[in-house]
């Protein structure tokens, strides 16, 4: 009946239960950029401890999940960094032009005959996680998790014509793995919407 | 690579997401049906992206280890708390500039001036909604809280009641330390806003309105007392409230 602050639940638990909802898709982003379990806990773990702490930051009624992804995404940036772990250039010319070259004459599969595939998934996630990094959450931030070219861009904290051509070459990179030496041609499939 | 298929392969990606313009799309279509290597690396590019759509739900609904699940969950449970914490720290902050700013007036301005009396008590008010707030959601009866006046400070006072039809909360009653400790404090909420009402017994000073410090106080009298009312600033949420009390206070 009357309007309490203390009743009422405060703004930092409504910002902790919508940022909680996101948990699932997080951690499944993280084990796609850690391929390691524990690791992606771990980020996951440090994405909330900053998001929780930063929560001042955030500005209402803008885009939480994209902040969170930003947070986790400069959370593995830094710990790359800083470890020199398994170190991967993202920005080497080498990296960006992996997926250039040997495209005269090729014939691919179809993605319907890939789809029919009983161990897709399995395949799936393993073409995922062989792809360089620069490309793997590139790629799985604009097809899985559906974000705009600007919203990676600065999760990224690259140009957008980078990104665009990271998701571009990490697209062929992965179906190529999927499709090995296949007889069929493919159909350029360009959707509009 | 060509010029022109260089460019087409810019594109590409907007191609496959179906994002780019109707001429730009119409542009690369011709392309591709003129230039079968272009052909093969749109027809991977799209086919790239179909695989990770068609799968894109299976791919995102990894599971969640219950402890990491548990240690986030404990994370914002322990933020939250924090975050109580820092609110009352900020208040408590802007209490003890209030005390300081109102201890240096008194060597300047002698004890009656309205202005000072207004300054002393919203940093009272400041004060003790900070320390003495309802963070647990308690009322108070207005009854008990007069009983509880009078027998533990000998304080004969008036306490208006809660009232639904002002939105208004009684919270808390006390003894202000300002005057010997010789002031009632009764505090109250409406709206989620503070509200404070002192009563000055044996004084009567002429009607006085301030708007000082994020607050406004209004000063009266009634007889030999004087009551003095503090909202905040923007009163408008909070006018019916006021009304009330200022109404009820005798």
């Amino acid at each position: 009946m009357f309007g309490r602050p203390s009743s009422a639940p405060s703004s930092a638990d409504d910002f902790s239960a919508e940022a909680l909802q996101f948990l699932e898709p997080l951690f499944a982003t993280a084990m796609r950029l850690t391929r390691n379990r524990a690791d992606a806990e771990d980020l996951v773990q440090d994405t909330y401890v900053k998001a929780f702490r930063h929560s001042g930051q955030f500005k209402r009624g803008t885009n939480l999940r994209a902040w969170l992804y930003t947070i986790l995404h400069n959370t593995w940036r830094n710990r790359r960094r800083d470890a020199s772990r398994d170190a991967v250039d993202v920005d080497s010319e080498q990296v960006e032009q992996l997926a250039a070259g040997g495209v005269g004459g090729e014939q691919i599969e179809t993605p319907e005959r890939i789809l029919m595939r009983s161990t897709l998934d399995a395949d799936l996630q393993a073409a995922l996680d062989s792809l360089p990094e620069a490309f793997r959450e590139s790629v799985w931030l604009r097809d899985v998790e559906e974000f705009s070219y600007a919203e990676i861009a600065e999760m990224l904290n690259v140009p957008i014509g980078t990104v665009m051509s990271r998701i571009s070459r990490g697209r062929r990179m992965l179906y190529e793995k999927l499709s090995p030496a296949a007889p069929v041609p493919a159909q350029a499939a360009g959707g509009r919407r | 690579m060509k010029a022109t298929c260089r460019r087409i392969c810019d594109l590409l990606a907007q191609y496959a997401d179906g994002t780019l313009s109707a001429a730009e799309h119409g542009e690369v279509q011709r392309h591709l049906e003129a230039c079968p290597p272009c052909r093969v690396i749109a027809g991977k590019e799209s086919g790239g992206r179909q695989l990770l759509r068609a799968c894109a739900d299976r791919l995102r609904a990894g599971e969640v280890p219950p402890t990491l699940r548990s240690r986030c969950q404990e994370l914002s449970r322990r933020s939250a708390a924090s975050h109580v914490w820092s609110r009352r720290f900020v208040r408590l902050a802007a209490a003890a500039v209030l005390i300081i700013f109102t201890g240096s007036l008194l060597s300047v301005v002698t004890r009656h001036s309205d202005a000072l009396l207004a300054a002393q008590l919203t940093a009272d008010h400041v004060k003790c909604f900070a320390l003495f707030g309802p963070e647990d959601g308690r009322t108070l009866d207005a009854a008990q809280a007069q009983q509880m006046l009078q027998e533990r400070f000998g304080m004969d006072v008036h306490v208006p009641p809660s009232s639904a039809s002002g939105g208004l909360e009684l919270v808390n009653a006390r003894r202000c330390l300002y005057a010997d400790g010789r002031i009632p404090h009764l505090m109250y909420q409406a709206n989620g806003q503070d509200i404070s009402l002192f009563v000055l017994e044996g004084e009567s000073r002429p009607p006085a309105e301030f708007t000082s410090l994020g607050h406004h106080t209004r000063i009266w009298s009634r007889g030999d007392r004087t009551f003095v009312l503090i909202t905040p600033a923007s009163e408008a949420p909070v006018a019916a409230a006021a009304r009330y009390v200022a109404e009820e206070a005798r």
